[in-house]
């Protein structure tokens, strides 16, 4: 049996598991390519117009995967930790993808909650019956692919010679270099070192999230916010680039409440859709890192004429 | 203590009545409007969705008038309903507003004692015995579901009414009516009353008029002014609407839903298509929709605000029931820069396909 698996979204996150399982299992593992223009192009093309970029390149990814298998493997992630949520469009992706694309093979539509390994294997069982009736081996497999996934370490962390920025963002936006056009390889080429949210101790992050008067539910808010938070505090970074999607649900609201947090300090969010032209990302960059540059040198010594007109204390 | 409260339909009726018994004193921030829309997109993040931006608006024209406190309830996730509070006090915070929230969560994320903790802080300030505080709560409640019974009887009459224009005249006169009185006892009365009335209406019963169901996004299918009024449209084209979601319906989806009990038939309708709890109210417009194929109904109009999650999956999901049920459905996204003339030549337009599909008109001619 070939079993295809889409790489989008949170596939950056979680292949080692899903990879290892279906190949201890026996089925033949087929994966899509790398995010390209083609694929882009398709998803636009079949997916529903209001959704974000993600997912509309994972409809894309599915579209060329649909006719090289006969399982496709759409994981509904209703969870990844207790009473968090990842995102709607998550707990409705296998719906969105059967309705938007015709000729599908049979797809996964149990939901995938990754509070324990208790829960994890109920998917397994539930999708490893699909292809082998035997349960030790699907016991087996879903062993492997835990340890796989324990191997993986994901995240960016590059010491920069002069200074270090905070690349904010939804992992399948920092880790698919086609959407963001390689960003982190331009960072470099700048001499600006990186690093991502997976690097803030959560003990740095539960402080911060103390703050907020409401306990976020969403995994990525609670990551995002208290990573930038902390970040800022402990004054790890000269500055905060946020990668986001346009429409993104999340986004509009973690990004208001990082900025309320953060207040002047320098942070610069790209917004990114089918449409983004790699130019207008060089010309926001470069001039952050001048920006970053020239705050570092002149600090505390900018002129202020006249009054700030809307904030009393920091003109910068 | 001062409380204010967003707009949403109806309900800013039920509350004046809940904050009249209870004696307490209140602002009603002028119904939605250009301004409250204009102020709250001018503060708020740019990327939300339109009911955060409105409701922005509507607490700074509260806090226009002396409000310290506002009173708005809540849920956990995965929607950004639920962020709403955090975000909204931030703001009002950094515009140098010193106001308070008093947020209602569901039971569910807050636990019980916590939510009556919270409701106590709105009634504490009242004088009244606890005894007339639990009635003002029942009579508010009555009132909502008596509102939510008046509009939909005057949508489904308003397409077989035999004097054009009288559901949506008694309607609006209801509103004004039951609005302008401070007395919640002589409130009920008049709200009783006028439900008898609409009832009374007469109506040509072999008339056969086009019926549409309303669905989506709940915020923009109950507030009139983001839907740019679209029943009071509709009811001038003579078209019976109905509609699921209702104030009082939410409320008392939210109390079955700890037993989970809430809405056996709308979700039972979406099994079919979305088995799962998204979020928002994704399940209950995919029932809906499946419903008002069931019913009988022409078509279906889903409104949702630009962005909005759920409705998105929901959105990608109609057209296979309208595929599969041979039900039109027109989906219309409204935010903050909806302009009226197209909106409007889509209804029209919408309207028109559906007349035709009776066979008013044949082929060719």
């Amino acid at each position: 049996m070939r079993v295809g698996i889409p790489k989008g979204l949170l596939y950056c996150k979680y292949h080692p598991f899903f990879r290892t399982f279906f190949q201890n299992l026996g089925a033949e593992v087929i994966e899509s390519e790398e995010t390209n223009q083609e694929i882009m192009n398709l998803g636009v093309k079949v997916c529903v117009d209001e959704a974000c970029l993600p997912v509309k390149v994972y409809h894309g990814h599915v579209a060329t995967l649909k006719d090289q298998c006969d399982l496709l493997v759409i994981p509904r992630i209703m969870g990844i930790y207790t009473q968090e949520y990842i995102c709607p469009k998550f707990c409705g992706l296998p719906e969105m993808v059967a309705h938007s694309i015709p000729g599908l093979p049979e797809i996964t539509k149990v939901p995938l909650y990754m509070h324990n390994q208790k829960e994890m294997h109920k998917w397994c069982l539930a999708t490893g019956l699909k292809i082998t009736p035997s349960k030790e081996k699907i016991r087996n497999a879903f062993q492997h692919a835990i340890r796989a996934q324990c191997n993986l370490e994901t995240g960016i962390l590059e010491p920069g010679k002069k200074m270090t920025v905070m690349l904010a963002g939804h992992p399948y936006l920092i880790n698919d270099t086609f959407l963001n056009m390689g960003i982190v390889k331009k960072l470099r080429a700048k001499d600006i070192g990186l690093v991502t949210e997976e690097f803030a101790s959560s003990k740095a992050c539960g402080l911060q999230l103390k703050k907020l008067i409401k306990k976020p539910f969403w995994t990525f808010h609670r990551r995002l916010y208290g990573a930038a938070a902390a970040f800022y505090e402990q004054q790890k970074v000269n500055g905060i680039i946020y990668l986001s999607s346009f429409a993104c649900g999340l986004d509009s609201v973690i990004i208001d409440l990082i900025r309320c947090h953060v207040g002047e300090f320098p942070m610069l969010v790209l917004k990114l859709d089918e449409h983004t032209g790699e130019a207008g990302i060089d010309t926001r960059l470069e001039a952050f890192v001048d920006m970053l540059e020239r705050r570092e040198q002149n600090e505390n010594y900018n002129t202020t004429f006249g009054e700030c007109l809307y904030r009393s204390q920091n003109p910068l | 203590m001062k409380i204010t409260i967003p707009h949403l339909g109806n309900v800013y009726i039920a509350v004046k009545i809940l904050f009249d018994s209870l004696g307490l004193d209140y602002v009603i921030p002028p119904l939605n409007n250009r301004e409250a829309l204009l102020w709250g997109s001018k503060y708020s993040p740019e990327e939300i969705c339109l009911p955060f931006k409105l409701m922005i608006g509507n607490y700074l024209a509260g806090i226009h008038e002396g409000a310290d406190t506002v009173l708005l309830v809540g849920s956990c996730g995965p929607c950004r309903f639920g962020e709403y509070c955090e975000l909204q006090m931030k703001i009002l915070q950094q515009l140098g507003h010193k106001i308070d929230f008093i947020v209602l969560d569901p039971v569910k994320s807050i636990g019980l004692c916590e939510l009556l903790h919270r409701m106590h802080r709105v009634g504490a300030y009242s004088k009244k015995t606890r005894m007339r505080k639990l009635q003002s709560l029942f009579m508010a409640y009555k009132a909502m579901t008596l509102l939510d019974d008046i509009e939909k009887e005057a949508h489904w009459r308003a397409g077989f009414e035999k004097k054009p224009g009288e559901c949506k005249r008694l309607l609006n006169q209801c509103r004004n009516a039951v609005y302008s009185c401070n007395d919640p006892e002589k409130a009920l009365a008049l709200l009783q009353e006028y439900l008898e009335t609409i009832q009374k209406i007469p109506v040509s019963p072999e008339r056969n008029p086009i019926k549409i169901s309303i669905i989506g996004e709940i915020y923009t299918v109950i507030e009139p002014f983001t839907n740019l009024y679209i029943e009071d449209v509709l009811m001038d084209m003579g078209i019976s609407t109905s509609r699921h979601l209702t104030p009082s319906w939410w409320v008392k989806d939210m109390l079955l839903k700890t037993m989970r009990l809430n809405s056996r038939e709308l979700l039972k309708a979406s099994d079919e298509y979305l088995p799962l709890y998204i979020g928002g109210h994704a399940r209950e417009c995919i029932g809906e929709a499946v419903l008002a194929a069931e019913e009988g109904m022409d078509g279906a109009i889903q409104i949702f605000p630009m962005g909005c999650m759920p409705e998105i999956v929901s959105k990608a999901i109609l057209p296979s029931i309208s595929r599969q049920k041979n039900l039109p459905i027109l989906t219309l996204v409204v935010d903050e820069m909806t302009g009226e003339a197209g909106y409007m030549t889509r209804i029209e337009a919408f309207t028109d396909l559906l007349e035709r599909r009776r066979g008013h008109v044949y082929i060719g001619s």
